[in-house]
């Protein structure tokens, strides 16, 4: 017997065994009916021509095009949805789907761009490459919410602090922008302050939950209501009536040397802004520091298990007020991105509750640093697809386009794209003996 | 006497932490003045001087905005017409109409936590409840029906549209589990673009008007006013308000089902394991929740504004947080907490017109309230006093099940 419950078998007895076998069989079905339902969409819109263009070099105008129609997107798009789901039918309740749910998304997507666009020529290099910069604060934040739920502590705060991250940047960098007149170095400042200051909030939110009991979901609460009170308030009183503390220096595009003039790759992947090769960078370290080292076993073990992590010697209140220090930090830099790199200036609520959509990435990303950064590019492309949209004029109220990350979220944080666990002991409080 | 004793004691806590937010408002104040403070290095005292007169400038116009002000009082005493006495008793009418919209969903949110639901999607199960009875007022302008009877149908719309806005992160949060906190902020986002998708439209956009206004309804339906002055708003939405907060008071503590509702909130698994729905509990809280929060978007849309405008909520859900909060989750609390902010909100408005201190530094108060409400050990710390214990429900409303069964 005790074989059986060491190594549980994939055809296993008992109702767990039973019910995934039932889920599978639901969700292999599902495949199929969406691939059928593809294909009867193909049927009526092989006339309509689906026309993606690509820039192929970062200077210059000249554009690779790849002309198709609909219908035969929706053809590819059907054919895979009924391969993954004959795959789901065969291999039944051991089949790893989650995977090829993202390679489903592919075909999906482009089809219903080209469904939407109607004809109209759309330049893919621009919605592909802004997915990436749109993608890079939810990045940051998802990873700033992975070091604290890894180490056992809610974070609801992503908005607030980067709300903050934004405004300081802001002021420290037109501060020092109007003073020295040195774009590097205001850039420089500005993002530093920001860090700091999103650091602070950091341990502020770790004295709140560790030392004062605070329930985290309120802290966090706390931190956001403050931070759209204080920064409406500096933009009203302070910022209205100075703009110079209100124009913050730029974060424009960085041309990567030899990899941007690669033809179609070049503009597309190595001429963007140093905040996504940074945020890359911060995806890979982290995956290394959490899974490869003994600082990230015991960020982990104070997640999961604090009672044993503190047993075995961990100072597991050291570890989570670290964690949230170096969370906030990202959170900083994170928000400084928005007014720096996109906006151009401080805006009230310019967050627009990318810290709870960064927080969703997280969970879709199973709290690991790289599925974050491919649930936040999903975002991104959300984001950048709607932009591109609403500037063709697609038949779509832009009302409808706002809301498709709303709902994604919500969607996500559902879980219909599967369940995912994260932290056990994360928003618990933890006595150190 | 004990009663009285013990009331004492609980106020202890939430009356310091207003006044230690107000101060903490104050240096905030203080130190973005920046006209008076650019003198410190020529005329020190002077300039911390004119910083310190503008707190008590900002602060006074806030006390008369909310309260009166005493030269009118007087004046409408010595001559009493209409006019005098609107005049004198508006600041406090007023107070009375901001208060109304925050005991709604500061009961709906006091509801929600007592279920162990941090609801904070009141924001937009308001606006989205006005929506409803908007959608009825404007629907039955050429019905003919009298005012009391679309009033009734427009408020039950309320009801339903912003019960339905609580109901799907109850349903979610029960069935899968997603957190509530991110869902609800979530629909506060969709729930203004559904508001303004629907406002754009021609069905109910005021007539030539291109911005996102419905039509003014109160020629064909209102609520029906307290006190008939001129410029005086108070009407019978605030006595709703007292009704529901009885109605809540009952079902939580007088009932089987709020009974049950409390104990979802206490323990999830304990309930779970004495045969109540935990599910079910999510739902029904998070339902009437959204109901309560829709009722008060519908009386503030058909009674103190008559139209519906995309920012009608101005952050009365973020305000009620702090209120519930600071109410210990109890509906008598929350009157009272409401009548506060109601003071603040209105005080505050006119300290933004009067003294240039914008509104939005409120929700700063707001936030800071929230945090030694619920860190009562910084109370402690600060005011060397001694502090009673906060309640468990008001300590933690974090669900003490696992959130994610393996």
């Amino acid at each position: 017997m005790s074989a059986a419950v060491a190594s549980p078998l994939p055809h296993g007895e008992g109702l767990a065994a039973r019910r995934a076998l039932r889920d599978a069989r639901i969700r292999g079905a599902t495949f199929l009916a969406l691939g059928v339902a593809s294909f009867y969409f193909a049927s009526s819109s092989f006339q309509t021509p689906a026309i993606f263009g690509f820039r192929i070099y970062t200077t210059g105008r000249e554009t690779f095009e790849v002309a198709t129609s609909v219908g035969l997107l929706w053809m590819i798009a059907g054919l895979a949805a009924a391969l993954v789901g004959a795959l789901q039918l065969w291999r039944g309740a051991t089949f790893r789907w989650r995977p090829w749910l993202l390679v489903l998304l592919a075909p999906y997507v482009t089809v219903i761009l080209g469904a939407l666009l109607n004809g109209t020529t759309a330049n893919l290099t621009r919605v592909l490459s802004g997915s990436f910069e749109l993608a890079t604060p939810l990045t940051l934040g998802a990873l700033a919410g992975i070091l604290s739920e890894r180490s056992g502590m809610f974070n609801i705060a992503l908005e607030g602090k980067m709300l903050i991250g934004a405004c300081v940047s802001v002021v420290v960098g037109s501060v020092v922008l109007g003073a020295t007149g040195n774009m590097f170095a205001a850039t420089v400042a500005g993002v530093s302050a920001a860090m700091i200051a999103g650091g602070l909030l950091g341990l502020l939110l770790a004295w709140l939950g560790i030392r004062h009991r605070v329930d985290q979901i309120i802290a966090g609460t706390v931190i956001n209501i403050g931070a759209v009170g204080i920064t409406n308030f500096l933009f009203l009183r302070v910022l209205g009536s100075s703009p110079e503390l209100n124009t913050p220096p730029n974060v424009s595009a960085m041309q990567l040397p030899f990899l941007s003039e690669i033809p179609v790759l070049g503009p597309l992947l190595f001429s963007l802004r140093p905040y996504v090769y940074l945020s890359i960078i911060l995806v890979l370290v982290l995956t290394y520091l959490i899974y490869r080292t003994r600082w990230g076993l015991r960020l982990r073990a104070s997640g999961e298990k604090p009672a044993a992590a503190g047993t075995v010697g961990i100072n597991v209140l050291q570890i989570r007020y670290r964690a949230l220090l170096f969370a906030g930090l990202i959170c900083g830099l994170a928000g400084s991105y928005l007014p720096l790199a996109t906006a151009g200036s401080f805006q009230m609520q310019m967050t627009a509750g990318k810290g709870f959509i960064a927080l969703a990435a997280m969970i879709f990303g199973a709290w690991h640093p790289i599925g974050a950064f491919a649930a936040a590019l999903v975002f991104g492309f959300a984001d950048s697809a709607q932009a591109l949209l609403s500037i063709l004029g697609a038949q779509v109220p832009p009302q409808l386009l706002n809301s498709v990350p709303y709902v994604v979220t919500i969607v996500v944080v559902a879980g219909v794209v599967g369940r995912v666990r994260g932290p056990a002991s994360a928003g618990q409080p933890y006595e150190q003996g | 006497m004990k009663s009285l004793r013990s009331l004492l004691r609980r106020a202890i806590v939430p009356s310091l932490a207003v006044v230690t937010a107000l101060l903490l408002g104050a240096v905030v104040i203080i130190l973005t003045d920046f006209e008076n403070l650019s003198r410190i290095g020529t005329d020190p005292l002077g300039a911390i001087g004119a910083a310190v007169g503008g707190v008590f400038n900002g602060y006074g116009a806030m006390l008369t905005g909310a309260f009166g002000d005493p030269e009118r009082i007087r004046l409408a005493f010595e001559n009493p017409s209409d006019r005098t006495i609107a005049t004198a008793i508006r600041p406090i009418t007023e107070t009375l109409v901001a208060a109304t919209p925050l005991i709604f969903v500061g009961l709906a949110v006091a509801i929600s936590f007592r279920t162990g639901m941090f609801n904070i999607g009141g924001d937009g199960q308001l606006i989205v409840g006005a929506l409803g009875a908007t959608i009825v007022g404007v629907g039955l302008q050429t019905s003919g029906l009298p005012s009391l009877v679309i009033l009734v149908i427009a408020i039950a719309a309320s009801v339903v549209f912003g019960g339905l806005w609580g109901f799907i992160p109850g349903f979610l949060k029960a069935r899968t589990g997603a957190h509530e906190v991110i869902t609800t902020i979530m629909l506060n986002y969709i729930g203004a673009q559904v508001v303004l998708f629907a406002l754009l439209g021609p069905a109910l956009r005021a007539p030539g008007s291109s911005q996102p206004i419905s039509k003014n309804m109160s020629a064909w339906v209102d609520v029906p006013s307290i006190i008939s002055l001129p410029a005086i708003r108070l009407d019978y939405g605030f006595v709703a308000a007292m009704v529901m907060a009885a109605a809540v008071s009952l079902l939580l503590f007088r009932t089987t089902k709020g009974y049950e509702l409390r104990a979802a909130g206490f323990n999830m698994t304990a309930a779970r394991y004495a045969g109540m729905s935990a599910g079910g509990s999510m739902m029904l809280g998070m339902t009437l929740s959204g109901g309560l929060a829709g009722m008060g978007g519908g009386f503030l849309v058909i009674g103190a504004t008559g139209q519906l405008t995309n920012d009608l909520s101005g952050g009365i859900g973020f305000n009620a947080i702090a209120l519930a909060l600071l109410a210990g989750l109890r509906p008598s609390g929350v009157v009272a907490a409401g009548l506060l902010f109601g003071a603040l909100t209105t005080g505050g408005k006119v300290m933004g017109i009067q003294s240039g201190i914008p509104f939005d530094l409120l929700f700063f108060i707001m936030a800071m309230v929230i945090m030694f409400v619920a860190a009562p050990g910084l109370i402690r710390s600060i005011w060397r006093v001694r502090v009673p214990k906060p309640a468990p429900e008001v300590a933690s409303v974090a669900p003490t099940a696992p959130a994610e069964p393996v």
